[in-house]
């Protein structure tokens, strides 16, 4: 053959070639193909995964960001409510006290009212038990005009002893 | 940099300089070659002369350099498969990253010029690029074989054997046509068929740069007075650039072409549209 060629060697290069091309394929460029889009992948989702996370914090920050904006006017509603309730348990307070306070007054009165009634029935019981045994005297002890006098000074003693009482 | 500094790279490089000339002078007559230029550039374009001993079928040394290049890789796929591939990290070492960075150039070179079905082309341009450099690069050591003549060769590039270039061109020829096929069918064949002079081009292409280069190393090499340090300064500044440079053309015109007869046809893209158009109104 002109020029050197022959198909013999020719084909022998091509076993050669062909050899080469799959022992390259297996051994290096499939495995290190691999690792490659594989790893791509892990970087993959990872940024999936941050950028996810960035636009929920971004999420969070906007919400707490207006929550911090309108604490101001929380604070100051929660100041007037809390002034409020304590104005009002004040006031309630202080009518339940002028209840139990004319509760406790109505309550004396009423019991020196009983009181006293208690005393004029006393009083006009012992009266009565006196002006009996100084008539029960006079009766069988004296003459009439003792016995009129000492009736005269036991109702005068009695007397005495009723205005006492009432004072 | 100081005058002073500026000086002493004057003086240093001066006498390496009288030191080179000094050595190609006093050696001139003592260096011989076995054969001569002419013959040398003559085998390194046509082989007849040089034939290495292959189960008793005579080859030439680009061949047996192909055979040495796939034992090297694939003894290096092998280590790099069973001890690093397992151990590697999210965050990668720098032999890694250079692993990476030959496959994500690869793969993006194929995903960049042929949008659909790209992964065989990606394998196929990896593996072409990687023998194309490494093959390129496996002259620089020299590795010596006995011919049939009893003389001692040292094993070139495998692709600077006409039959090598020939083998790569066609192949990638056959794959150019192989994706127009398997994308776009008959039309896909139609369209590949139109490039017929691609295999002729690209095997000549590529021998005729690994040869050029060959043919300059040999030439510097001959001549006693450029035989100090010049041969080293070229042999390697020639190697790896072909190696880089033929790779990248390589690789760049499979992956150019098999993205042009894979590219969906007219007819092809009508329909496409048509169905993308029904499945909107579908949806809406």
């Amino acid at each position: 053959m002109p020029l050197g060629l022959n198909f013999t060697q020719i084909f022998l290069h091509l076993f050669n070639f062909l050899l080469l091309f799959a022992i390259l394929y297996f051994l290096l460029y499939k495995p290190v193909k691999d690792f490659m889009e594989k790893r791509a992948k892990t970087y993959r989702d990872l940024d999936n995964e941050t950028r996810t996370n960035l636009k929920e914090s971004e999420e969070t920050k906007a919400l707490y960001d207006s929550k911090i904006a309108n604490a101001d006017s929380e604070i100051s509603q929660m100041k007037q409510k809390s002034h409020q309730d304590i104005e009002k348990n004040r006031e309630a307070q202080i009518k339940a006290a002028k209840d139990e306070a004319e509760r406790i007054i109505k309550e004396a009165k009423d019991e020196a009212v009983r009181e006293k009634e208690r005393i004029m029935e006393e009083a006009q019981t012992e009266i009565s038990e006196m002006v009996a045994d100084a008539t029960e005297k006079l009766a069988l002890k004296a003459t009439s005009s003792e016995a009129f006098d000492q009736f005269l000074n036991a109702v005068d003693l009695a007397e005495e002893r009723g205005s006492k009482h009432e004072q | 940099m100081t005058k002073k500094q500026q000086r002493k790279m004057t003086i240093i490089f001066g006498v390496i300089g009288v030191l080179l000339v000094a050595g190609i002078v006093m050696t001139a007559g003592s260096y011989t070659q076995e054969e001569d230029v002419v013959t040398v550039i003559r085998d390194s374009v046509i082989h007849d002369t040089n034939k290495i001993d292959l189960f008793g079928l005579e080859v030439n040394p680009g061949l047996i350099a192909g055979f040495a290049v796939t034992g090297i890789l694939t003894v290096f796929a092998l280590i790099v498969r069973i001890f690093v591939i397992p151990r590697f990290t999210l965050v990668p070492g720098k032999f890694q990253m250079v692993l990476e960075w030959l496959v994500g150039y690869f793969s993006g070179l194929s995903e960049t010029n042929s949008p659909r079905k790209n992964r065989l082309l990606g394998a196929y341009v990896f593996a072409a690029g990687f023998y194309i450099f490494a093959g390129t690069m496996f002259e620089l050591f020299g590795i010596q074989a006995v011919t049939t003549s009893g003389h001692s060769v040292a094993l070139p590039a495998p692709l600077s054997d006409v039959n090598g270039a020939i083998m790569m061109g066609c192949t990638s020829y056959l794959f150019i046509v192989l994706g127009g096929i398997l994308n776009n069918g008959v039309g896909g064949l139609g369209g590949a068929l139109k490039e017929f002079s691609l295999p002729i081009s690209m095997s000549f292409r590529l021998f005729g740069a690994l040869v050029s280069g060959a043919i300059v190393t040999e030439l510097v090499y001959h001549y006693m007075g450029l035989s100090y340090v010049l041969p080293v300064i070229i042999g390697v500044l020639f190697t790896c650039l072909h190696a880089l440079i033929q790779a990248y053309v390589l690789t760049m015109l499979v992956a150019l072409f098999y993205g042009e007869v894979s590219e969906p046809s007219e007819k092809k893209l009508s329909k496409l549209s048509a169905k993308a158009q029904k499945t909107k109104s579908q949806t809406a």
